[in-house]
């Protein structure tokens, strides 16, 4: 980051040297203040901007534990330890199961085109497949939970839809940087021999990301189970209905049930993904 | 004969092969048995296909979507700018509790080994496993609608990402100048001051920068629960049939997201 050399800073003209080193100099300096003020006087404005009271938060967190304790805290665990509610998180995984499985499924192809070193050309198809993994992660879940529903109605299968979207963003993105990082060694074997662009993704590229795209995928089933469980919000199916529903109705002990199911079940899920991960790593 | 040793033969080797291939092939089975059994359940019993009709009737639903209504444009710039202020004041909040967390989070910094370290990562297993719509709605009913508990749902849900990797990058350091730093007496808090924040700041700055570009993403849906920003626009024209205006709203979203992508690669490029 400092390109100038350190010992410079010491003058050698006359007795004012300069024994204090300092790892800016003038000009990194000024650029650095620079952008800390800026960035202190955009967070003060937006404060001001966005009505943040600011007298009042520590209040707000005061009633927030208030609302925690009085309204939320006795569980109702009666009421998700029934079969209907089990069916849910059932509906829940199979959902997600689903959406990782149709996503990576795209998202592998996708990563393949956008990787910038193997792609099959780098002028079309690059640009269209960074636009559309793009496209699919900047719309957030929920939007495309809402969007699905609109065009097919209530059920699981717009929240198979949502996630496969998602899923496809997300592991598109990590699948194409990892091809980016492989070895071009091999494939510049494979292309010496006339190997076309399917013999060099199949047999240079892809034996080398296999183990990483495993352990994405992985990981990509854990993020959609946790996005999972929210879609339902919006109409999706899985357990996200429940919790819609018991908000609405303001039974906060219900939800509250929900929430912690919600929390165990991701942890689960993580200790699951997370044990999966190593496994694969080491099975190398 | 007495001392031979049990060497590996050609046949032990294929034995251990083929169960290996048996049990591989066992579980790709289970697997295809998932699909087929989750395909079965979610897609064929559970879907409403009377609902969705012929092909055509869905390619009739995906076309009101085609068009951007021009008219929504001009209303459109004070809610992504609001959208992008929930996120960035998000990401500092988040940020700012964090600190503690990390603090505690570390193993080799944490102060109370068996106290502080289970409740710093219980913190962060909670923050990452709550969804931000489900944290907006429990700010909502704290601190009301508006833009601030869209804040507050940001900045409990970055907790746990900014949290777990820069805890991790604590528990990486090079532990030398921290020995240095003791050996010539410093105190705990010099310890952390100088030999541990230098060589993990850039790599914290580098994770929040990188929070920060998936909070732009959230903060847009944090309307649909009464946080402001985007999402209250998006659930509005959804509410009124508007559906141009709807496509109008994502590709908004889709620019602030494009905006933060860029900014985030080129500020993590100038930090390293």
């Amino acid at each position: 980051m400092n390109k100038s050399d350190p010992l410079r800073s010491y003058s050698i003209q006359g007795d004012n040297v300069d024994r204090e080193w300092r790892r800016f100099k003038y000009p990194q300096t000024l650029v650095k203040y620079g952008v800390l003020l800026s960035v202190l006087v955009f967070f003060t404005y937006s404060v001001h901007y966005l009505n943040i009271p600011l007298d009042r938060i520590m209040g707000m967190f005061g009633r927030l534990g208030d609302v925690l304790a009085n309204r939320y805290y006795p569980p109702d665990l009666g009421y998700i330890a029934n079969q209907e509610y089990l069916d849910a998180i059932v509906e829940t995984i199979q959902m997600a199961y689903l959406g990782a499985l149709f996503g990576l499924l795209f998202s592998i192809v996708l990563g393949w085109f956008s990787a910038h070193n193997v792609s099959p050309s780098q002028r079309y198809i690059y640009p269209i497949a960074r636009v559309i993994t793009m496209g699919c992660r900047s719309v957030h879940e929920m939007i495309w939970a809402i969007l699905f529903v609109t065009i097919l109605g209530f059920g699981i299968l717009p929240g198979v839809l949502a996630l496969t979207m998602f899923s496809i963003g997300f592991a598109g993105k990590l699948f194409s940087e990892e091809i980016e990082a492989i070895d071009m060694g091999e494939v510049e074997a494979i292309r010496a021999m006339g190997g076309n662009h399917l013999q060099v993704f199949v047999y240079g590229v892809f034996p080398q990301v296999r183990t990483a795209f495993t352990g994405i995928a992985i990981y990509t089933w854990d993020v959609a189970f946790r996005a999972a469980t929210v879609v339902g919000f919006v109409g999706a199916g899985g357990m996200g209905w429940y919790l819609k529903r018991n908000i609405m109705q303001i039974e906060t002990h219900r939800t509250a049930a929900i929430l912690l199911s919600i929390i165990v079940l991701v942890v689960i899920s993580e200790l699951f993904s997370a044990w999966a991960r190593i496994r694969v790593s080491k099975a190398k | 004969m007495p001392n031979e040793t049990p060497a590996t033969t050609v046949d032990d080797i294929v034995r251990s092969r083929k169960k290996k291939q048996r049990i591989q092939f066992g579980f790709y089975l289970f697997l295809l048995g998932l699909i087929v059994w989750s395909i079965k359940a979610t897609v064929i019993d559970d879907t409403d296909w009377d609902r969705i009709g012929s092909l055509a009737d869905i390619g009739k639903s995906i076309s009101h979507f085609i068009g951007i209504d021009f008219s929504l444009i001009p209303s459109l710039l004070g809610p992504t700018i609001e959208t992008f202020m929930i996120a960035c004041i998000g990401t500092l909040l988040g940020f700012i509790i964090c600190i503690p967390a990390i603090w505690f989070g570390a193993l080799n910094v944490t102060p109370f080994k068996s106290v502080t370290y289970p409740m710093a990562r219980a913190a962060m297993t909670i923050s990452r496993s709550i969804h931000e719509i489900v944290w907006a709605l429990i700010f909502v009913s704290a601190v009301g609608l508006g833009a601030f508990a869209g804040i507050l749902a940001i900045a409990a849900r970055s907790l746990g990402f900014i949290a777990k990797m820069s805890a991790e990058a604590v528990e990486n350091i090079d532990p030398r100048p921290v020995e240095a730093i003791r050996a010539v007496g410093g105190n705990n808090l010099q310890v952390m001051l100088y030999g541990i924040l230098p060589q993990v700041l850039p790599i914290i700055l580098g994770i929040v920068i990188f929070e920060w570009e998936i909070n732009i993403r959230r903060s847009a849906v944090l309307g649909l629960v009464g946080a402001g920003g985007l999402g209250l626009v998006f659930f509005r024209q959804m509410h009124t049939f508007n559906y141009p205006g709807v496509t109008t709203v994502i590709v908004a979203i889709f620019g602030l997201v494009l905006i933060g992508e860029v900014a985030s690669h080129y500020s993590r490029k100038a930090l390293i």
